[in-house]
């Protein structure tokens, strides 16, 4: 019987320790916002930063930690431009919790209440969308109005796109910039005389002989409709909109209606009527990113909906001749704007940051022009900052790219995240609409009915 | 200590360690799943909100929750025809047949069980594609137009093209099961039916089926179980449920939920109900499947 009561006696002991291991992490927890009391009780730092070039945030102090994902771009620019904000404020303990999985690792901490106190957001697992509705970030609407970077320019003025509004507030920065746009072979155009297509009109009439010549049109990855919605929806409707943006930002914030708007069925039809003729590729439906632009690799097609990262995506199995063309969209009425459909991933402030002060301050200071170029030569894609690149070692599609975004003739799109739920749904219509399943009058009645239960 | 007393404290350490774990990663995890289902939260934010059986109402309500689980039905009796058929046959016919390179078949069907589910997923993906697939250019050699079906992108063909590559992924397992069961019936039953001039169908029917009926059953059970449960792994790698929500098993539905649109509540709901079909499915194939047991003697 002691026997017995010894052994119970070692479990209870066992299951204390387990928990009292889960404890001291909660202690370790609460320790945290004493010290941040100090560093926040100096925030002059970065307010001061922004308004003269010289006073660069030095001295600050606490405990600062940034979560940031590492993905295709790697770290090497973060590892830089860390350890520069470090030698600035030598007293300042910096803490860096990165990696690929990061946004699972950190999830226990977001949901407990103990999050980082600033946040790139990227990688799977992320949406700053859903982050906005779980109330975890910080409102930087009147902060951002008149902050300014360290070497004193405004930075709303020097970022290519403009944050993204939840219902008229601002809550994250776009760090990463770049677009969706309809991708092509150019010596594979050479060679059969091919125009690159202006506008839509000159688009069907080429994707017709692009048919006649045995080789799919357009193709797209049916599994991931982003990119069909990207390289060719969502610019078509605002295309259909007269080139004006604030549908796209309407149907983000799922504005009643919005999805059977003319402009939104106008798009829709342009849609089916690719469709109709046959110039999606039959198989698109059933095949993913990687197998679709395969085929455009192989000239099994001839156009892709894909994103700037397209090129260094597929570096190691592109053809030695291939040569990366891109127009950032095909859908505009003749002598109408290109419309360019940006992607970002962003940065925010934690709304239970210990230090937002100094993450703030550490946010005006990466958005300079030399981040941004360091940005380009370290990752091959563009960050969220003008900058001129002709003389840098970015990539072709790159620089491409920033041509276009630099004319007169193209548009940049707002930013939008959209809801997660009214995504899936618009996904999944767009594919049974390119399945000729469904109509574009069903895809809007479905689209609407989502958006409904959504904003219930 | 009395030798009683050894007895039971031998007992108690071998099996408490065991059943400490259990609790931990088996019951808690299920009691902690339904708990959440009660309540409407993204998975990621601090707040849960409780809203009692509304999760349950939503699924009940959601058309795709319904095809979800003719899906899994579908992929379930697809399933334990084809294995259950193709594994009896081959058992007989490397063990009763006696056909030539017995031991090579062995080997050959069991292979695809050592390969890695990821990588079989990946593989028929490969053979599926419209343009570049094995399948259509199979196909292509009988036929004047190149062939360029979209196996896995027609709702018509899409669960059908799932459901084979399973079928030949699970096969070899219960195969090597039934030549076991086969091999540890005594020869002289053969020997005796023979003799009185039974053929091997009638062997089949009077000695070998009743004897190996525990493994079958087993068989049968296990890959209910293991479909409900596993098979959203093959939707996810070769369609993501899509097209149109034509593949959406409730696996691939809950992941769907909890992981991309941010629905964890609505997703422990969905495991909640897979719980109850599995534990309704066995339960009922129990029943049916019984038997008066057959037993050498």
């Amino acid at each position: 019987m002691t026997m017995k009561k010894g052994i119970l006696v070692m479990l209870v002991t066992a299951l204390v320790f387990l928990l009292a291991a889960c404890g001291t992490n909660g202690n370790d927890n609460n320790k945290s916002p004493g010290t941040s009391e100090s560093a926040s009780g100096s925030p002059d730092g970065s307010t001061s930063a922004s308004n003269s070039p010289e006073a660069i945030p030095t001295g600050l102090k606490g405990d600062f930690e940034i979560q940031y994902f590492v993905g295709g771009y790697g770290d090497a620019w973060w590892k830089d431009v860390i350890d520069q904000f470090q030698k600035l404020n030598p007293e300042l303990n910096i803490k860096q919790s990165a990696g690929p999985k990061i946004n699972d690792q950190m999830k226990p901490r977001w949901i407990q209440g103990n999050p980082p106190d600033v946040v790139y957001i990227d990688g799977s697992g992320s949406n700053p969308r859903q982050m906005v509705e779980d109330d975890q970030l910080l409102d930087l609407t009147d902060w951002i109005a008149d902050a300014k970077n360290i070497d004193g320019e405004k930075l709303l003025d020097v970022m290519i796109a403009k944050p993204d509004e939840y219902n008229g507030s601002i809550y994250n920065i776009p760090l990463v910039f770049g677009s969706y746009g309809t991708f092509y072979d150019q010596a594979l155009f050479e060679k059969n005389g091919w125009e690159v297509p202006q506008d839509y009109e000159s688009f069907l009439a080429l994707s017709d002989k692009i048919k006649a010549s045995g080789i799919s049109p357009y193709v797209h990855a049916g599994i991931y409709p982003d990119y069909i919605l990207g390289g060719f929806l969502y610019p078509a409707i605002i295309s259909a909109n007269g080139d004006d943006g604030q549908i796209l930002k309407d149907m983000g914030d799922m504005k009643e209606g919005v999805f059977k708007s003319e402009p939104v069925m106008k798009a829709l039809n342009q849609l089916k009527e690719i469709t109709d003729k046959g110039y999606i590729d039959p198989g698109a439906v059933a095949i993913n990113h990687t197998d679709s632009q395969m085929m455009f690799l192989q000239h099994k097609a001839a156009f892709i909906p894909n994103g700037l990262w397209l090129e260094s995506e597929m570096k190691k199995d592109a053809p030695a001749d291939f040569k990366y063309g891109f127009v950032p969209s095909i859908t505009q009425a003749k002598g109408g704007k290109f419309v360019a459909l940006p992607y970002t991933s962003t940065m925010a402030v934690a709304k239970k940051a210990k230090n937002p002060e100094t993450a703030k301050a550490f946010i005006q200071f990466i958005f300079t022009k030399q981040a941004s170029l360091s940005w380009a030569e370290k990752t091959g894609a563009l960050m969220n900052v003008k900058v001129d690149l002709e003389s840098s070692s970015a990539g072709d599609t790159a620089k491409n790219a920033m041509k276009y975004y630099n004319s007169d003739n193209t548009i940049v799109a707002p930013v939008v995240v959209f809801n997660a739920d009214v995504f899936k749904v618009m996904g999944d219509a767009t594919i049974a609409l390119t399945m000729k399943k469904i109509t574009p009058e069903e895809w809007a009645d479905r689209v609407e009915k989502a958006a409904a239960k959504v904003r219930k | 200590m009395t030798h009683n007393a050894q007895r039971k404290l031998f007992i108690f350490v071998c099996l408490v360690p065991a059943f400490l774990f259990f609790c931990l990663f088996t019951i808690y995890p299920i009691v902690r799943g339904m708990y959440i289902s009660l309540f409407d939260w993204s998975g990621s934010s601090e707040h849960m909100t409780f809203i009692g059986l509304n999760n349950f109402k939503a699924l009940y309500e959601d058309p795709i929750v319904w095809k979800a689980i003719g899906n899994d039905y579908f992929l379930v009796v697809g399933k334990v025809i084809g294995i259950v058929l193709l594994a009896t046959l081959f058992a007989i016919s490397v063990t009763r047949l006696r056909i030539r390179g017995a031991a090579f078949y062995r080997l050959v069907f069991f292979i695809p069980n050592i390969i890695s589910i990821v990588v079989i997923g990946v593989l028929w993906r490969f053979v599926y594609n419209p343009s570049i697939g094995f399948l259509n250019a199979f196909l292509s050699l009988f036929s004047d137009t190149p062939v360029k079906t979209p196996w896995l992108g027609d709702t018509g063909t899409a669960l059908w093209s799932i459901l084979w590559p399973s079928i030949w992924a699970g096969v070899g397992f219960y195969f090597l099961l039934l030549v076991a069961a086969i091999l540890g019936i005594p020869a002289s039953l053969y020997e005796a039916a023979e003799i009185d001039g039974a053929s091997q169908a009638t062997q089949f029917r009077r000695i070998t089926l009743p004897l190996i009926w525990e493994q079958v059953k087993v068989s049968i059970l296990h890959i209910v179980m293991t479909t409900l449960n596993g098979s959203f792994v093959m939707v996810l790698l070769m369609t993501e449920g899509g097209p149109d929500n034509a593949t959406q098993v409730l696996g691939s539905y809950l992941y769907q939920m909890g992981f991309k649109q941010f629905h964890m509540g609505a997703a422990a709901a969905l495991g909640v109900v897979i719980l109850a079909l599995s534990m309704l499915t066995t339960l009922v194939l129990q029943l049916l499947l019984r038997r008066d047991p057959v037993e050498l003697s």
